[in-house]
């Protein structure tokens, strides 16, 4: 009879195995996650030893538990009573812990409630579960820096676009004027047609080969359109390209004086920053020429103002007010004002020139077609600079104007010799401390005494040449 | 306002040669000289801090550095700049692999 029960019984665990098969994974898969739930202390190392013997016993256990369900009833008391298996097996008698699982909950919970640990969810890790989604900020970086490349390509290529126009629409007129349009100065031959590119939103045109002048260098300063950044800020501040037009004359061939006429809002500046401006020119009101109101008259010699300012140049100015910027006439250009600490030795180089700075109107909304307006601008600049080479001031004018620039030379010398001194006295007191610190840092007294006499001896020399001399003189 | 015929003011033998400005000087513009370093420094504290923010920062310095150079520009100097903040993403990626998490 016994060996039948054994049987039966096996047969009975057989099938209930392979029924609780399905429920394996889930189980084994809690029991990993078990590891990282948290436990009482005394059952720690139970956990651990258990979790060893899912591993191997993966059957044993879930046959245990299927038994355990089944004989519950009539076994609940036994188990209890029953220390070892409890600690081992406590998480097995929570019913929360299994899926799918059919039998009643109340039962399992009247057990040992005291006992039963609180359900926690398991942290997974971020990185095991990752999904596109997560990376959200990423994409939007990656999308910014498209964004950004895109509008770099699209500027580039508009700018590109309006100088080549300006270009086009210009060489006609230039070609007229000039020997050579386009020298980048680097090929051997003289080059003729190159539009040198600065940067991605300047691009330089030098011209040469005229007379009474030695080159003209045109500038044209388009819009930051390649900078997303810029292209943001300009809807706050907005800006408009500009072309500069730099005239570099022959020596001699200007009379000296010094003139500007621009937009309010650029005299301030020119007149604080230009060496020239702020050395020469004063600033005179304009109304006696027949010019608009927005600009700002600086000049150092009325007579020559009056023969720059004729009846043309005052048409143009009114006839483009928003598109002139400045006319800056000047026999002693040298640029800004540099922020030096120490005073330069040398006076700065000078040079005779015309400068003109265009605003192209639209205020950066400049389309190609726009170019062709500018030509009147150009044709401005050559009745300039021809009208400037044959100007000759009357007498008076002339004398004004070279006791100015002694003036200014002498100036700049005075303060020039002020500033040799002060370095030499700087250095005089200096070498004197060091040797006061040498004389305190000498241990030896006698050392130290002989460098004393010798100091003393060296100042009485300086004293006394002086009197020496007189006294040979007398002699 | 146009010259008269006779007078071409156009003249050969007078041709001077362009000469190339020397680089630097006031007028310059100092965008792409502090664009660099900036990105540098951001490539810097991303590597060490490990801070993805920062990294990203730094490639896109880089790019405004690049967009606003001059043509006189070392153009090694930019591709270095550009190596090392793409570095610097790459290697906070590579040592935390999780997203960037929002201030917020």
């Amino acid at each position: 009879m016994k060996p039948v029960w054994f049987l039966l019984f096996a047969l009975f665990c057989l099938s209930v195995s392979y029924a609780g098969s399905k429920k394996h994974d889930a189980f084994v898969e809690d029991n990993d996650f078990a590891e990282f739930e948290e436990f009482e202390d005394e059952e720690d190392g139970v956990v651990n030893d258990e979790s060893d013997d899912d591993v191997q016993e993966p059957v044993k256990q879930p046959v245990e538990n299927e038994e355990m369900q089944e004989f519950d009833d009539e076994q609940e008391e036994e188990e209890d009573e029953d220390p070892l298996s409890d600690d081992e097996f406590e998480h097995l008698h929570d019913e929360e812990e299994f899926e799918n699982f059919d039998r009643e909950k109340d039962t399992p919970k009247g057990k040992s409630p005291d006992k039963l640990p609180d359900l926690q969810m398991a942290k997974v890790p971020l990185h095991l579960r990752t999904s596109w989604d997560s990376f959200y900020l990423e994409m939007l970086m990656i999308a910014g820096l498209t964004v950004y490349f895109l509008n770099f390509l699209a500027g580039k290529n508009k700018n590109c676009k309006l100088a080549t126009a300006w270009l086009s629409a210009h060489k006609e007129l230039l070609e007229t004027q000039f020997s050579i349009v386009g020298d980048d100065g680097v090929a051997k031959e003289v080059t003729s047609g190159v539009l040198m590119k600065e940067s991605e939103n300047v691009y330089t045109l030098w011209c040469s080969g005229r007379t009474c002048v030695e080159g003209m260098l045109v500038e044209l300063k388009l819009l930051k359109r390649q900078d997303l950044i810029n292209l943001l800020l300009r809807i706050f501040k907005p800006a408009s390209d500009q072309v500069i037009v730099k005239v570099d004359l022959d020596d001699g061939k200007m009379d000296n004086f010094v003139f500007c006429v621009a937009q309010k809002r650029s005299a301030a500046k020119l007149h604080k920053d230009m060496n020239d401006l702020s050395q020469f020119t004063e600033r005179k009101s304009s109304e006696k020429f027949d010019m608009p109101v927005s600009y700002q008259l600086l000049s150092e010699v009325g007579e020559a103002t009056s023969a720059v300012l004729d009846k043309k140049v005052c048409q143009m100015l009114t006839k483009h007010e928003g598109v002139i910027e400045y006319i800056h006439i000047s026999d002693q250009f040298s640029g800004p004002k540099v922020q030096e600490d120490t005073q330069p030795t040398k006076m700065p180089d000078t040079k005779a020139c015309l400068m003109f700075c265009f605003t192209i109107p639209g205020k950066g909304k400049t389309r190609a077609s726009d170019m062709e307006d500018l030509k009147p601008l150009l044709q401005l600049v050559f009745y300039c600079v021809d009208k400037v080479s044959r100007l000759q001031l009357s007498r008076e004018a002339r004398m004004k104007a070279e006791k100015n620039r002694q003036k200014a030379e002498e100036m700049f010398l005075k303060a020039a010799h002020t500033q040799r001194q002060e370095l030499a006295q700087q250095r005089r007191e200096e070498r004197k401390r060091a040797e006061k610190e040498r004389l305190m840092a000498e241990e030896d007294p006698d050392r130290a005494r002989k460098l004393e006499d010798r100091e003393n001896r060296r100042e009485s020399k300086k004293k006394q040449p002086k009197m020496k001399m007189m006294k040979i003189k007398a002699m | 306002m146009q010259q008269p015929n006779a007078n071409d003011p156009k003249r050969a033998n007078k041709i001077v040669r362009y000469k190339a400005q020397p680089a630097g000087g006031p007028g310059d513009d100092p965008t792409p000289d502090y664009m660099n370093l900036l990105g540098m420094i951001f490539s810097m504290c991303g590597l060490m801090m490990k801070l993805k923010w920062c990294a990203w920062v730094a490639v896109y310095c880089s790019f405004i550095s690049f967009a606003n150079s001059r043509t006189t520009d070392d153009t090694k100097q930019m591709l270095s700049s550009f190596m090392l903040s793409i570095s610097a993403v790459v290697m906070s990626y590579l040592q935390n692999p999780q997203p960037m998490q929002p201030p917020w």
